[in-house]
């Protein structure tokens, strides 16, 4: 213990190095590691997100078994029913899929004539629900895509550029924006559908109006990522804007893209179901999955399989692509996901009582810069001349 | 300064206090085996740079830590052990025994609660006092710390308050219920050094009225010659000198802290008092780089127009070093910006070789560009996270499309080698360097084209003081090699004296003294310059104290 | 200030103007409005052929149909609306001001209930953190985010409606029944309220073993068709909630806050009694308005006067306890007249329209008619708002609580309780008010497609009969309240905002 008076020093090995620049030198020297980019992190966040795995593969095996069983594009798959035969209907269409193995009791695993049953006129009612989940699929995937390209397009050179540019932008956006979506998506489904009956002709014009939220949340990233040096760096040295868009501002909101895009994808699953249900989506003869969910929600009393076929698989697949979407938002945003946890399994409160979490990020441990929360809304930046405090 | 009782019982003691943390990347040991003393009435400053471990401390002493910490040891706060005591006891003891006053005033405020309610909030919270009674308490509170107007103000809200105010009120909390021990965490990093001047004379005051110990962490060696009884260096989380501060600041024996207090940039032979003018000598023909006649630089604030600069006049030659130096709002960082054509020039001309960037082409401007480097304060926003550092440093050739990738690999590799970084850093991302280590990329990449003027806006103000004396000491060697000009932009004004022939001094964005380094800064004429230097702390106590008298005194004749 | 709002409103009017253009020109090329009487085989086709031209004003370019629609609006600024004649020449206006009530009420209600509930989960959910309640909500949430809306309806036709119609016929519970539910009841309650493990196995206990005594008894006293609280089951559970909302803030000990509470909780039990009558033969809404008015009023008087340097606690309880009470009354006149309502509609939950066509009976008929026809939209519609407040709630905290002034706070000293409420909530409500605002013209949406599962003739039908007809009048009217109702919500989040956010205000 030292008192008042004394002046201790602790002893001194030869060997350590006693300056901090000289210490980080060194430690950078000894990194025998392979250089890890920020998207190899992420991909490796990502791969430990238990419930965006699962996910992953649900998807995986939903899109394989659709596009698969019925082929796709002149591609034949291997199921032999087709969907717009019709047929004699067997034992009132009930679905001839087993599950329960002989030595449970059950009639043993097997997926018989009819796995999912058949609907009023025989046809086949798995064909049907395959084509309609492939249907689903490529609207989302349309949407999702178009949803991405545009929006964040449209919100980084918003972001970028605002002043005039900006306000226009935004205008426009907000004109889309006060319509319901569900409104003016109706009426462009009904366009489509007078055109012709394709879900890509639907999905493109779902898609002209659907990128609004995306552009919003891509300004406002593109609007804080500004700020940072990096971009005035590139500024000052001559660079580009589109250079500094594309190259610079752009992927470093990849973040807030990629999760955005995949919310956009389940949305707009669900988006044409609802449009089918109401009429203003896909029509006869294609068929979706609210197109049967709709044709058949009368039949729920007597031939529940009718109904709960597509609409579970709508549930699963949007499920699992929100989880994905939140998986790879975690993954993107470390600063949420502070895993290390002492406490058991079935901690249910979360929290070890003894020790409050608190606002202190432990040293040396990298805060990454990573994407903003996309549920903060945007603000105007502003400079805070504030006198006497370092701005 | 009252004595403190040398046999008294510690108002704080840490003993053989370890605190490990579980991270991503594995088991982090941040304190090692602390073990220090503050006993009451006593300040004793914790030193030390990024990774010592002197937050943590002090974040343990609280009982703050996050949940992935593992500590063991003793933290004992009025002989009462913290490390393992139940949580609700701990918080008991929060502000009533300890308090914690913390780096960023700016936000360490609710803005959404009014001054009012977060000081009686304390008093209530420990059933002190209630209602009205509270009230008065808070306002006599706010009258100690120096803030005017106390019974109209305390009713406003945090926003409504500069900086140096809102770390006045965080400290009027801190005091709040008298604690034991008073945990000060830089408490003066995040203001300008008029402010600092102002608010260490506050807790020298209270020091002297309250009995408190006061745990004082801080980088800044002039703070703790000012302020400190004695001082503990820490270095990588142990302890590694202890002592009286006059010892240590004057006779340091680890050679940790030998190598600390030498890096720390000292402004010295400072004649505040007199008036004689140095005379001027006569130069050789400069060539001039830079030139700026009378310029003002306006932006739009939230719509309405604002003038952050305004009558600003100064040249630039090759091989000069031009410091601007002023507090924040003075107008430096946006003339920096205006030279980088980053913001508009109002009125008045800002040329480059004779050429004015506002009134030339988009082309010619480019060109122009090639010839002007720039580095930024901030290492972690400097960089952009997803390009690697080869990338970053061939970025200014790729836009002026100049050479080829091997003739650009090779150049990158060359100035890799100028700055002292390994050249396999090329395939190296930013976030695996250290904030001095960026920098020094951020130097490298600048000086890729060979400009002729190099823009460096606070480059090492966000480094730590050993980093900043390798980065300082490059930038001349750097600059008698390639003979840049140099505008450097700091609020330090020793740092300034370090580096620049001329000096500009500017406040709320008007020049206020222009001229060489050996006249503004060591024989100042301006009220204002002499204030400024006046309120710069030295790593001396002795010198110290001395300097605080003549600032008294100055203060008083103004 | 008063120009801001002005802006933003001349702002809000341009954009209402360039979106209803797109919307009307969508809405004209959507298809062809005499499609079908072109395939009509009647007589007097070309005759209605005519007709529909004429209401329609088919022969006039698109954008003089657009100007006439567009003066008819503004002539409702003198209180004549003119919102042109739907294709078979019926007025619009009045067509919408029926159905906008009707869909209005459903997205409100749907909207409140969702924010404080959403709310309340969120911050749960923020400060357990990893838990396995987080995990838990965190699943259910995504599962109501990804559920097709009319998928789900008419799930919760089936089982929630017509399961409960046919099981009101003759209540009964087999005890496989009443236990499983006395267990996950405990099962909720002990994960609702935390602590350590003694504590749970506790809460656990209790609330099963209340539960699994409870049920028989309310079966054998036929509560569920005939159920009673009276004056004294109202006095009973006023009081009873009084000393709990004491115990759980400050102690049963706390005089100050214990008498203005207690001092409520007495006079609203007198009151039900003095005016029993009135409630069931004067009833109507202003009674409860200003009955619920006078519960939240003289209670926070009471408080005030008596609650001394407990003032805020005294006030909050006793509010609490008023409100609770007048609820409990409101309850009891419920429980009275439910009998005689199953009288008149033997299966309560109906699944069509938005009330019984021709249903007369007193006040309390009336409204437990309208009431049990909006459960089923509501509750679907809340579901899913619900799902995204708490999600954002969540976020929201989260980000807070890693800001300097909550350390602050905490080393003050604070609470947990006062960190999570006083400091952070404040703070983290402030972007929900915006994220609100935008979520109420989606739920609107979400309103046009449960109006068609349960059979409700609201806007929803307004508009989709509209479009498939290609009759742009009554998609206008429909647009026209949704846009209003999008600035008005916009230009509320504003003002909440401000009223939240000191920075914007001072």
């Amino acid at each position: 213990m030292s008192t008042t008076d004394s002046h201790n020093s602790a002893p001194v090995t030869s060997t350590d190095i006693y300056d901090l620049a000289e210490a980080e030198d060194a430690a950078l020297l000894k990194k025998s590691a392979k250089p890890l980019s920020q998207g190899q992190l992420v991909r490796r966040r990502f791969f430990r997100h238990k419930a965006a795995m699962i996910s992953l593969v649900v998807i995986v095996l939903i899109v394989a078994v659709s596009f698969s069983s019925m082929g796709f594009l002149g591609i034949p798959g291997w199921w032999d029913k087709s969907y717009v035969t019709a047929g004699a209907v067997v034992n009132g269409g009930a679905p001839t899929l087993s599950l329960i193995p002989r030595w449970l009791g059950g009639e043993g695993i097997h997926l018989g004539e009819h796995p999912f049953g058949q609907e009023s006129t025989g046809k086949d009612y798995f064909a049907l629900v395959m084509v309609g989940t492939q249907r689903s699929i490529i609207m989302g995937v349309v949407v999702g895509v178009i949803t991405t390209f545009v929006g964040s397009v449209i919100g980084a050179v918003s972001g970028y550029f605002r002043g005039r540019v900006d306000s226009v932008l935004m205008r426009i956006t907000d004109v889309v924006i006060v319509i319901p979506l569900l409104a003016i998506a109706a009426a462009l489904g009904q366009i489509a559908g007078n055109i012709g009956s394709s879900v890509f002709l639907l999905a493109l014009m779902i898609g002209l109006i659907s990128w609004t939220g995306l552009a919003r949340l891509v300004r406002g990233e593109i609007l804080s990522l500004r700020e940072r040096e990096f971009v005035a760096a590139a500024q000052s040295m001559g660079a580009g804007a589109g250079r500094i868009i594309f190259q610079h501002l752009m992927p470093n909101a990849i973040g807030v893209i990629v999760v955005n895009a995949t919310f956009a994808i389940a949305s707009a699953i669900l988006l044409e179901s609802s449009l089918s249900f109401l009429g203003f989506g896909v029509r006869p003869p294609e068929t979706s999955l609210g197109l049967l969910i709709s044709q058949y929600q009368g039949a729920f009393t007597n031939r529940p399989w009718l109904f709960w076929w597509p609409g579970g698989i709508i549930l699963a697949f949007a499920l699992a692509v929100n989880f994905l979407g939140d998986g790879l938002r975690d993954a993107f945003d470390p600063r949420q996901s502070h895993r290390i946890r002492r406490a058991g399994l079935f901690d249910w409160t979360g929290r070890n009582k003894n020790a409050p979490a608190a606002a202190i990020v432990p040293p040396q441990v990298e805060v990454q810069p990573g994407p903003s929360n996309p549920a903060a809304p945007t603000t105007e930046g502003g400079y805070d001349t504030d006198k006497g405090g370092r701005a | 300064m009252t004595a403190v009782d040398p046999n008294a019982a510690p108002a704080l003691a840490f003993t053989d206090l370890n605190v490990r943390f579980a991270t991503e990347g594995g088991i982090v040991h941040a304190v090692k085996g602390l073990s220090l003393d503050v006993k009451p009435g006593e300040v004793v400053a914790l030193v030390g740079e990024s990774g010592s471990g002197k937050s943590v401390t002090s974040t343990a002493a609280m009982g703050l830590l996050p949940a992935n910490a593992m500590v063991t040891g003793e933290a004992r706060v009025g002989g009462v052990n913290v490390v393992g005591l139940h949580e609700e006891k701990v918080r008991t003891m929060r502000a009533t025994e300890i308090a914690m006053i913390f780096q960023e005033p700016m936000t360490a405020l609710n803005p959404v609660l009014s001054i009012e309610k977060q000081l009686v909030e304390t008093f209530e919270l420990h059933d002190i006092a209630y209602g009205s009674d509270a009230v008065d308490r808070a306002i006599d509170l706010l009258r100690l710390v120096g803030i005017p107007e106390p019974e109209k103000r305390i009713k406003q809200y945090p926003h409504q308050f500069s900086g140096g105010q809102r770390q006045r009120i965080v400290i009027a909390i801190a005091i709040s219920l008298r604690p034991k021990v008073i945990i000060a965490d830089e408490p003066t990093t995040a203001l300008d050094v008029t402010v600092q001047a102002e608010i260490l004379d506050l807790l020298r005051r209270l020091k002297d009225e309250l009995d408190s110990g006061i745990l004082l962490i801080t980088h800044n060696m002039g703070v703790v010659a000012d302020l400190a009884d004695r001082v503990a260096v820490m270095f990588r989380g142990s302890l590694v000198e202890t002592g009286p501060v006059q010892d240590v600041l004057t006779n340091p024996q680890h050679p940790y802290t030998k190598k600390l207090l030498a890096a720390v940039p000292r402004l010295e032979n400072v004649e505040l008092a007199e008036t004689a003018v140095v005379e001027e000598t006569i130069e050789a023909p400069r060539d001039l780089v830079l030139r700026a006649e009378d310029v003002a630089i306006e932006y739009q604030m939230r719509g309405r127009r604002f003038r952050a600069v305004e009558g600003v006049s100064f040249d630039l030659a090759k091989n000069e070093i031009l410091g601007i130096v002023g507090e924040s709002g003075s107008g430096k960082s946006t003339i920096a910006k205006a030279v980088l054509g980053l913001i508009p020039v109002a009125s008045g001309t800002l040329a480059v070789h004779g050429e004015d960037l506002a009134s030339v082409s988009r082309r010619r401007a480019k060109e122009v560009r090639r010839q002007i480097g720039v580095v930024f304060q901030d290492p972690a926003a400097s960089l952009d996270p997803r390009f690697p550092i080869g990338d970053v440093l061939m970025e200014p050739m790729i836009i002026h499309r100049v050479g080829t990738r091997a003739s650009r690999l090779e150049r990158a590799h060359e100035l890799l080698d100028a700055v002292r970084l390994p050249r396999d850093v090329v395939n190296r991302y930013p976030h695996e360097l250290s904030g001095g280590q960026r920098q020094r990329v951020s130097l490298a990449r600048a000086l890729m084209l060979k400009p002729e003027l190099l823009i460096a806006d606070e480059p090492t103000s966000a480094l730590d003081v050993s980093v900043q004396a390798a980065v300082l000491e490059m930038i001349k060697e750097l600059q008698q090699e390639y003979a840049f000009a140099c505008l450097f932009v700091s609020h330090d004004l020793a740092v300034v004296d370090l580096l620049a022939d001329h000096v500009l001094v500017m406040k709320d964005g008007h020049m206020v003294e222009h001229g060489a380094t050996s006249s503004v800064l060591h024989h100042p004429q301006a009220d204002y310059t002499k204030r400024l230097l006046a309120a710069a702390p030295v790593p001396d106590p002795a010198e110290q104290r001395r300097r605080r008298e003549a600032r008294r005194a100055l203060l008083a004749s103004q | 200030m008063l120009i801001f709002i002005l802006r933003r409103l001349a702002a809000a009017v341009g954009i209402m103007l360039a979106s209803s253009v797109l919307m009307y020109v969508l809405a004209i090329n959507s298809g062809d409005p005499l499609a079908d009487l072109r395939e009509s085989n009647a007589d007097n086709r070309e005759l209605l052929i005519q007709q529909r031209i004429e209401y329609m004003n088919l022969d006039m370019p698109w954008y003089q149909r657009y100007l006439t629609w567009l003066l008819g609006v503004g002539k409702c600024v003198i209180g004549q609306c003119d919102l042109g004649l739907n294709r078979n020449g019926q007025a619009v206006a009045p067509l919408l001001g029926q159905a906008a009530s009707s869909t209005l009420q459903l997205v409100f209600l749907a909207t409140i209930i969702a924010l404080v509930v959403g709310i309340a989960i969120g911050v749960l959910t923020a400060v357990r953190q990893y838990s396995g309640l987080d995990y838990a909500v965190t699943f259910l949430t995504f599962l109501f985010f990804s559920l097709p809306v009319f998928w789900a309806a008419v799930l919760f036709k089936e089982y929630l409606a017509i399961g409960y119609n046919d099981w009101m016929r003759d209540p009964q519970l087999s005890p496989v029944q009443i236990v499983i539910v006395a267990l996950v009841a405990g099962l909720l309650m002990q994960v609702f309220l935390g602590g350590s493990l003694r504590r749970r196995l506790i809460t656990f206990g209790v609330t099963a073993a209340f539960f699994g005594a409870a049920l028989p008894t309310l079966l054998a006293l036929n509560f569920f068709r005939e159920p009673r609280l009276g004056y004294v089951g109202v006095a009973v559970l006023t009081i009873a909630a009084a000393l709990t909302i004491v115990t759980l803030s400050v102690g049963l000990q706390n005089r100050q806050v214990l008498y203005p509470v207690l001092i409520t909780a007495g006079l609203v039990i007198v009151m039900q009694f003095v005016l029993v009558n009135v409630f069931i033969y004067y009833m109507n809404w202003w009674i409860i308005i200003g009955g619920l008015a006078l519960a939240v009023i003289v209670p926070w008087l009471i408080g005030r006067a008596m609650g001394g340097r407990y003032r805020n606690v005294a006030i909050g309880a006793s509010v609490a306890t008023g409100v609770i009470g007048a609820a409990l009354t409101v309850l009891d006149h419920i429980f009275r007249t439910w009998p005689s309502f199953l009288d008149k509609k033997p299966r309560p939950i109906s699944t069509i329209g938005s009330h019984t066509p021709n249903f007369t009976g007193d006040f309390w008929q009336v409204f437990l008619d309208h009431a049990t026809q909006l459960l089923l939209p509501t509750l679907i519609l809340t579901v899913i708002s619900l799902a995204s407040y708490s999600r954002y709630t969540r976020s929201s905290m989260l980000e807070v609580n890693r800001q300097d002034f909550i350390r602050t706070a905490r080393a003050k000293g604070a609470p947990e309780r006062i960190v999570i409420f006083r400091h952070a909530l404040r703070n983290a409500l402030i972007p929900i008010a915006t994220i609100a605002a935008f979520d109420f013209a989606g739920l609107i949406g979400g309103a046009v497609i449960t109006e068609r599962v349960f059979g409700w003739t609201g806007m929803g039908a307004l508009f989709t009969n509209g479009l498939s007809m290609v009759d742009p009048a009554p998609v206008m009217a429909f647009f026209l309240v949704t846009g209003l109702a999008a600035i008005v919500f916009n230009m509320l989040a504003d003002i909440f905002y401000a009223v939240l956010d000191p920075r914007i205000r001072v």
